[in-house]
């Protein structure tokens, strides 16, 4: 860059009116070589403006406790979430259940009660039958009477 | 946001934080605490971070405040870092001479006011948009420019006299 544009832009570095690329302009000046002399005075501040921008911090940054109480934090809402909905789960979940259960239950008792409402006249029913066994010994007896007419039969011959 | 997340959007301008931290409290072990301090407030409050159009601004500031606490606190109890690399420049060679004018622009930046240095800082270190300096330092464009222009003078006159000194 012309010398004359230099001066210019230090006129307007000090000024505070240089654009950012204005002033990159400056630090490449200052930078190279070939400084003229009048102006190696402000050599010093534009290097040195530049070598600060190469200070780093050393120190490295991690997050340990940070993470430890937030981690622990999640892990005890978790427990809580765990234990709140085995308790809740056995609360809520029990008179659904059971509601559904006694109706079947019920059901199942009067069927049952039903069932041996039935089977137990039916056994009577069956009982009575018995008497059946009697009229076949009646009937057999009736053989006799057979007899008896055959031999009433010989004696009319 | 994941602490991984919050890394990457908060490493970029690590070194950016601990510079003007330096800048301000001078020592790089009281400027590295300041990183670590403003760090931890970021990752707190980090859910807010993504609300920050400009998260790195931001931090700036926060390093700004900081830095500028600590100072206060520092001030009570009246402790004040002077330093002196003005002396014995007759006699060296020139490269060394630059060198040290090179530190000699530093001892002059510290002599600055604080919100000049930071200007200086942010402006010609760093190169910030005069509109981000001005988010930084909540202030507005113009006055930035104006005292941008009196740390810059101010700095020329040192160096002057410092050169002029030398030469003699």
């Amino acid at each position: 860059m012309e010398l004359i544009n230099i001066e210019r832009l230090l006129d307007s570095y000090f000024e505070g009116t240089t654009t950012l690329a204005d002033e990159q302009a400056l630090r490449n000046y200052f930078s190279g070589g070939e400084v003229a002399e009048h102006l190696v005075v402000y050599k010093p501040l534009f290097t040195g403006l530049q070598q600060a921008r190469q200070e780093v911090s050393q120190s490295e940054f991690s997050l340990p406790t940070e993470t430890g109480s937030n981690s622990k934090w999640w892990y005890g809402i978790a427990a809580l979430l765990v234990v709140g909905l085995t308790i809740g789960s056995l609360f809520l979940s029990q008179p659904e259940l059971t509601s559904e259960e006694r109706e079947a239950l019920a059901a199942l008792e009067q069927t049952r009660e039903a069932m041996l409402l039935l089977s137990a006249n039916f056994n009577k029913g069956a009982e009575e039958l018995g008497y059946l066994n009697e009229f076949t010994k009646g009937t057999a007896t009736m053989k006799h009477i057979n007899e008896f007419s055959e031999s009433k039969n010989k004696i009319l011959k | 946001m994941k602490q991984k997340e919050f890394l990457t959007t908060v490493m970029p301008f690590k070194d950016k934080l601990y510079r003007l931290a330096k800048r301000l409290l001078v020592s790089g072990d009281e400027a590295e605490d300041a990183v670590q301090e403003v760090f931890l407030k970021l990752w707190k409050g980090k859910q807010q971070m993504k609300n920050y159009k400009n998260p790195e601004a931001f931090a700036m500031t926060m390093t700004k405040n900081y830095c500028l606490d600590r100072l206060k606190s520092k001030q009570a109890g009246n402790m004040k870092i002077v330093h002196s690399n003005y002396q014995n420049h007759e006699n060296l060679e020139k490269k060394i001479e630059v060198e040290d004018g090179v530190s000699l622009v530093f001892s002059i930046m510290e002599t600055l006011p604080e919100q000049q240095k930071m200007i200086l800082q942010l402006r010609d270190v760093e190169q910030f948009e005069f509109a981000e300096i001005a988010e930084i330092l909540n202030s507005n464009e113009t006055a930035i420019r104006v005292a941008l222009s009196r740390a810059r003078k101010t700095v020329r006159e040192a160096l002057i006299k410092q050169y002029n000194y030398g030469i003699n």
